[in-house]
């Protein structure tokens, strides 16, 4: 990235649960850390969310999901965004992910799964260090 | 994406090479030029709409609908929706997407602009970014700016259309007399038209319109409210009349001047840089110590500088 560039995240809510305060909190401390965030809001399905993450350019799609929906939701996403060939936008994950289930998300493209307790500067961190 | 690529890509309305090359111009990164110089002949054909206003007055909602009905009427339409920076962290939090959900879901190009430090509403590459934008193919680009103040008019060198968008409740009626953003609406908007006092806001923008000296387009003021859609046909309606009234002919000799201006501005840009890089950023300090001790003045510095 030149010196001028910006990491840009999207963060997206997909699916029906309407607790955005993870995404939000998100959202603040990436902005803090000098990222560019883009705030979809809730209730977006896996198409608004890889259609806005080309048009916006972004190197990394964030989830928040805590309904259980991720199960059908993640697959989409990592699909949809490689029809587009659009497999370098990263996705990363947070809310409500059961561990067991890490391995195989991990497998099918979502690069980072952040459960209850992570701290954001971890996230940051982690972004951070995947761009550069 | 290879420089060439992306030209390529972008001559066939490519909505990811379009992207990519938004971002290139945020970046200020050197191939963006290149590619400007490419397709610069291919720009320009879409009528640029300028949504301005306070903070929270309204305006992605607006933007959205108009996207819309636009849309509905069979144009192809682009939107750059540009928010503040932090000029803390060099973060943004990009909100104005979260309000363009109609236009989102009929596929409309939107695309979130932070202002990185730039001030007067827009980003300092906005321009360029809606050459970019015009690479898909839109006869019509929305530009929102930053929740504007009273000095950010920059929007008004960049639309062919400037809408400012006002709410009830901000101020009494000498605010509508100062000089800044109430100017430059070639529309004047009181949206959250449900609200109390949105009838006296209309009025007084309407005594401070009728004082001023007459023009040849008279500002006319409409009344939204932008939640349920209330007033935007009209509004839409009242975009056309003015561009209809600038017809080819006005838009150009408003289009020349700013690229006039806009020359002006980018030659002494160059400048400047060739210069510093001249100096030295060492000059200039040394200098600025000189100055905090009283053995020159800053002007006579500025002198001795330039004439180096």
């Amino acid at each position: 990235m030149s010196k001028k560039g910006k990491i840009r995240v999207l963060i997206a809510k997909p699916g029906l649960d309407g607790h955005d305060r993870g995404a939000k909190v998100i959202a603040r401390a990436l902005r803090d850390s000098g990222m560019e965030v883009i705030y979809t809001g809730l209730r977006q399905s896996p198409e608004d969310i890889v259609e806005a993450a080309i048009q916006e350019d972004v190197h990394f799609i964030g989830l928040s999901i805590l309904s259980g929906a991720h199960s059908h939701i993640f697959p989409r996403i990592v699909e949809l965004l490689n029809e587009r060939k659009a497999g370098d936008i990263k996705i990363i994950a947070g809310g409500i992910i059961p561990n067991e289930e890490i391995p195989k998300w991990k497998k099918i493209g979502i690069e980072a799964i952040f459960g209850p307790g992570s701290s954001t500067i971890e996230i940051v961190d982690y972004i951070n260090g995947s761009v550069n | 994406m290879k420089t060439e690529h992306i030209i390529d890509k972008l001559k066939t309305g490519d909505i990811r090479a379009v992207a990519r090359l938004l971002t290139l111009i945020e970046n200020e990164e050197e191939n963006a030029e290149t590619i400007l110089k490419e397709i610069w002949k291919f720009t320009g054909n879409s009528y640029i709409i300028g949504i301005t206003g306070p903070p929270g007055a309204g305006k992605s909602t607006i933007v959205d609908l108009l996207a819309k009905i636009a849309l509905d009427k069979g144009h192809k339409v682009g939107i750059l929706a540009v928010d503040p920076t932090s000029p803390f962290s060099g973060g943004a939090v990009l909100g104005d997407r979260l309000r363009m959900n109609s236009a989102q879901q009929s596929g409309i190009f939107i695309r979130s602009v932070a202002s990185r430090g730039h001030l007067g509403g827009l980003a300092s590459t906005t321009r360029f970014m809606i050459n970019a934008i015009e690479m898909l193919g839109n006869d019509i680009t929305l530009v929102e700016t930053v929740g504007a103040g009273q000095g950010d008019v920059e929007i008004v060198q960049v639309a062919d259309t400037t809408i400012v968008v006002e709410v009830p409740g901000l101020g009494d009626e000498v605010q509508a007399q100062k000089a800044g953003i109430l100017e430059i609406g070639d529309i004047l908007v009181v949206n959250k038209g449900d609200r109390p006092g949105a009838d006296r806001l209309t009025k007084e923008l309407r005594m401070m319109l009728s004082l001023g000296e007459k023009k040849e387009w008279e500002s006319p003021i409409v009344t939204t409210t932008a939640t349920n859609g209330s007033g935007l046909e009209i509004l839409w309606g009242k975009i056309n009349e003015h561009q209809n009234y600038l017809g080819d002919n006005k838009k150009n000799i408003m289009r020349l001047k700013r690229i006039n201006y806009e020359l002006e501005n980018q030659v002494s840009q160059k400048l400047f840089t060739k210069k510093m890089v001249q100096i030295g950023e060492n000059e200039i300090q040394i200098m600025a110590e000189r100055i905090l001790k009283r053995e020159i003045d800053p002007l006579s510095a500025v002198e001795k500088i330039i004439k180096e």
